[in-house]
C-alpha cells in the first residue's frame, strides 16, 4: 500500500482540549457501530429470551409458558435439526473446497494471457452477480425431469438420471444443491484468485525459475503464500455464506426428499416462518450463532495470527 | 518449448475458455430464452431454440401486473434507499479507519467482517415481530433499515481501500494552509475518492437488489421486490415458468450490467478491498 499514511488526530493539526477533537476517529466510526449494534443486538437478545419460553404464534400472540432449556433439548433431539447440521457441514466444507480448487485451476488457465481471454474472464463473473433465489429458479428449470436441459445433457452422455428426478431422489438431491452453489461461486474464486495472482511480482517468479524451481514449487511455495490474506478472507466468507444457505434450498427442494437437503438456514426458516414456533426457532438460532462464532473465532485466530493491519 | 507444443497449449487454453463459457454462461442464456419463448415450448425434448420469441411475459410483469405489485419499482426504491442510508454511516467510518492511528483497529475491522457472516435468517423472526409491533410492516423503510446489517460492514471495508490510496501529501498541503479536518475530508479527500464512492454504492445496490431474505418477511403485497415476485409466480397454482423467467431476468440484468461496467473494480469489491487490483 504505497500511499497509506496513518496519523494521530494531533498530527492532523487538531487541538488537544476539545473532546470532539480528541476522540475524532472514534466519533466517526461510532454512528455505524451504534447502528449495527442496534440492528443485531435486538434480534439476538429477543431470541435469547424467547428461547426459554414455549411460544407458538399459531397458538397465541404471547409466550405461553417458561420452559427453561426445554427448547434447546428439543432442538438437539429433533432428527431434522441434526440432519440439517450434518448437511450444512457437508455443503459448506465440500462447497468451499471444490470452489477454491476449481477456481484456482481456472485462474491459472486465465493467467495464460492470450488475446480474447480477457473477454472470457469478464463474462465468467456473471453467475456470481445473480441473486441466489433466481439461481434457484434457473436450476429448477435445468433439473426439471420433464425436459430440463441438464437432464437432457446427462442422458445424452449416457449417464443415469434417477426416475424421480435429480431433485426428487434422496441420493442425488444434496449433490444437486452442492452443484448449484459450485456453479454460482466457482467464478467468484476464479476471478479473485486470478487478480491476486496477477499482482504477484514477475521478478520473484523469474528468480525462482532461475533457481530451477518446478512450476508446482513456484505455485505452492511462492504464489499461494503471497496471496494468502485474500484467500483467507474469501474462503471464510464463502464458508459462512454456504453455512447460512436457505433461499436456493427453499426454491429447489424445500429440504426434501425426507431430510436429505435440509440445511440449518432452511430449518430456521421452516420452524420460524412456516410453523411460527418462536421458542424452538430461537433456541435453534442461538445454537447456530454459537456454532458460527466458534468456527469464525477458531479460523480467525489461526489464519490472522501473523497478519498486520 | 517447440512451436508445435506452444500451439497445442494455445489451442487447449482456448478450448478451456470456451468450455468455461458454455458451463457458466450457457445456462443463463438458456434461462433468458425461457422468458421470451411461448410457454408450451419451455420443456420440449430434445431442447430446441426454434421458437417465435415474444414479450408477453415482460408485458405481464411490467405493463399489466394485474393485482401484483410494481415489483421493478419496489426493487429500485429499496436498493436505492439502502445505498442512500448506507453512505453517511459507512464513509466517515472508512475515513477514520484509513486515516487515523487507532487502538484496536484490527478488531474493529474484523468485527465488521464478522457481521457479514451472521445468518440473516436467524434475525428474520425477531425483525418480523419488532417491525409488526412498531407498525412498520410492509414499509420500504423497514427493508432499507435491516439491509444495513449487510451494506454498512461491506461498504466500510471497500471505502477504506479507496481512501487508503489518496496521497497524504494532498491533505498535508491543505493542513499547512490552515484547513480543518472536516474541510479536508469534505473538500479534498472525498472528491478524489468519488469513483470509490460510486463503486461502493454500486456494490451496496447489488447487495440490496439481490437480497431475498429480508423482503420475504418484511415486504407486503404492495411492496414486494422482484425476487419475491418470482416466488409469487412459483407459489400460485400451476408454475407459470415464463412469468418467473421474465421477473428473474429483470432481476438479473442490473447487477450484470453493473459488474461488467465496473469490471476493473469488481475484484476489489468481491474481496472487500483486500486485493489492490
Amino acid at each position: 500500500m504505497p500511499f497509506t499514511t496513518v496519523r494521530s488526530p494531533h498530527a492532523l493539526g487538531l487541538g488537544r482540549k476539545s473532546f470532539v477533537r480528541k476522540n475524532l476517529p472514534y466519533l466517526l466510526i461510532a454512528p455505524s457501530v451504534v447502528m449495527l449494534l442496534a440492528l443485531i443486538a435486538y434480534p439476538l437478545l429477543f431470541a435469547l429470551r424467547s428461547s426459554f419460553y414455549f411460544w407458538n404464534l399459531q397458538i397465541g400472540p404471547q409466550p405461553l409458558a417458561f420452559v427453561g432449556v426445554e427448547n434447546y433439548v428439543q432442538a438437539f433431539n429433533a432428527f431434522d435439526f441434526r440432519a440439517s447440521l450434518g448437511n450444512t457441514l457437508i455443503l459448506s466444507t465440500m462447497g468451499t473446497a471444490i470452489e477454491f480448487g476449481l477456481g484456482l485451476t481456472i485462474a491459472l488457465i486465465l493467467l495464460k494471457a492470450l488475446p480474447g481471454m480477457n473477454v472470457v474472464r469478464a463474462l465468467l463473473i456473471l453467475p456470481t452477480t445473480i441473486a441466489p433465489i433466481v439461481v434457484g429458479f434457473l436450476f429448477r428449470y435445468l433439473y426439471d425431469p420433464g425436459g430440463g436441459l441438464l437432464v437432457w445433457v446427462l442422458q445424452s452422455l449416457w449417464l443415469p438420471v434417477p426416475a424421480q428426478g435429480i431433485l426428487g431422489s434422496p441420493s442425488t438431491a444434496l449433490a444437486a444443491i452442492l452443484f448449484v452453489d459450485i456453479w454460482q461461486w466457482t467464478p467468484f474464486f476464479a476471478i479473485v484468485l486470478y487478480a491476486s495472482l496477477l499482482a504477484v511480482p514477475d521478478e520473484i517468479i523469474e528468480a525462482a525459475r532461475l533457481d530451477r524451481a518446478s512450476p508446482w514449487t513456484i505455485l505452492f511455495r511462492i504464489k499461494l503464500p503471497l496471496i494468502k490474506r485474500t484467500a483467507i478472507i474469501i474462503v471464510m466468507l464463502r464458508f459462512m455464506q454456504i453455512f447460512n444457505t436457505f433461499d436456493t434450498v427453499l426454491v429447489l427442494t424445500r429440504g426434501g426428499p425426507g431430510t436429505s437437503t435440509r440445511t440449518l438456514g432452511y430449518s430456521l426458516y421452516e420452524q420460524g416462518l412456516v410453523n411460527f414456533n418462536i421458542g424452538l426457532v430461537s433456541a435453534m438460532t442461538w445454537i447456530t450463532v454459537l456454532i458460527v462464532n466458534i468456527i469464525v473465532a477458531l479460523y480467525v485466530f489461526v489464519a490472522f495470527r501473523h497478519e498486520e493491519w | 518449448m517447440s512451436r508445435r507444443r506452444t500451439s497445442f497449449y494455445t489451442a487447449a487454453t482456448y478450448a478451456a475458455g470456451l468450455l468455461f463459457l458454455a458451463i457458466f454462461v450457457g445456462p443463463i442464456l438458456w434461462f433468458i430464452a425461457l422468458a421470451i419463448r411461448p410457454a408450451e415450448t419451455a420443456f420440449t425434448m430434445p431442447p430446441s431454440l426454434s421458437f417465435e420469441p415474444n414479450l408477453d411475459a415482460f408485458r405481464h410483469i411490467l405493463v399489466d401486473p394485474g393485482t401484483n405489485a410494481p415489483q421493478l419499482a419496489n426493487s429500485l426504491i429499496v436498493a436505492i434507499g439502502a445505498v442512500l442510508l448506507n453512505l453517511p454511516f459507512s464513509v466517515p467510518a472508512a475515513y477514520a479507519l484509513s486515516r487515523f492511528k487507532l487502538r484496536g483497529k484490527k478488531n474493529i475491522m474484523l468485527w465488521y467482517l464478522g457481521l457479514l457472516m451472521a445468518p440473516p435468517i436467524a434475525f428474520l423472526i425477531p425483525y418480523f415481530i419488532l417491525i409488526t409491533r412498531i407498525g412498520l410492516q410492509g414499509s420500504y423503510f423497514s427493508m432499507v433499515l435491516v439491509l444495513q446489517t449487510l451494506t454498512i460492514p461491506f461498504s466500510v471495508w471497500l471505502m477504506k481501500s479507496f481512501i487508503d490510496e489518496v496521497p497524504a501529501e494532498l491533505e498535508e498541503a491543505a493542513r499547512v494552509d490552515g484547513a480543518r479536518w472536516y474541510t479536508i475530508m469534505w473538500r479534498i479527500t472525498l472528491p478524489i475518492v468519488r469513483p470509490g464512492i460510486i463503486v461502493t454504492s454500486m456494490f451496496a445496490f447489488v447487495f440490496a437488489w439481490n437480497n431475498a431474505a429480508f423482503p420475504l418477511v418484511l415486504s407486503s403485497r404492495s411492496t414486494a421486490t422482484l425476487p419475491i415476485g418470482t416466488l409469487g409466480y412459483f407459489a400460485t397454482s400451476g408454475v407459470t415458468w415464463n412469468y418467473i423467467a421474465a421477473a428473474a431476468v429483470l432481476a438479473m440484468i442490473p447487477p450484470m450490467i453493473i459488474f461488467l461496467v465496473f469490471d476493473r473494480y469488481v475484484v476489489r469489491g468481491l474481496t472487500f478491498g483486500s486485493v489492490k487490483g
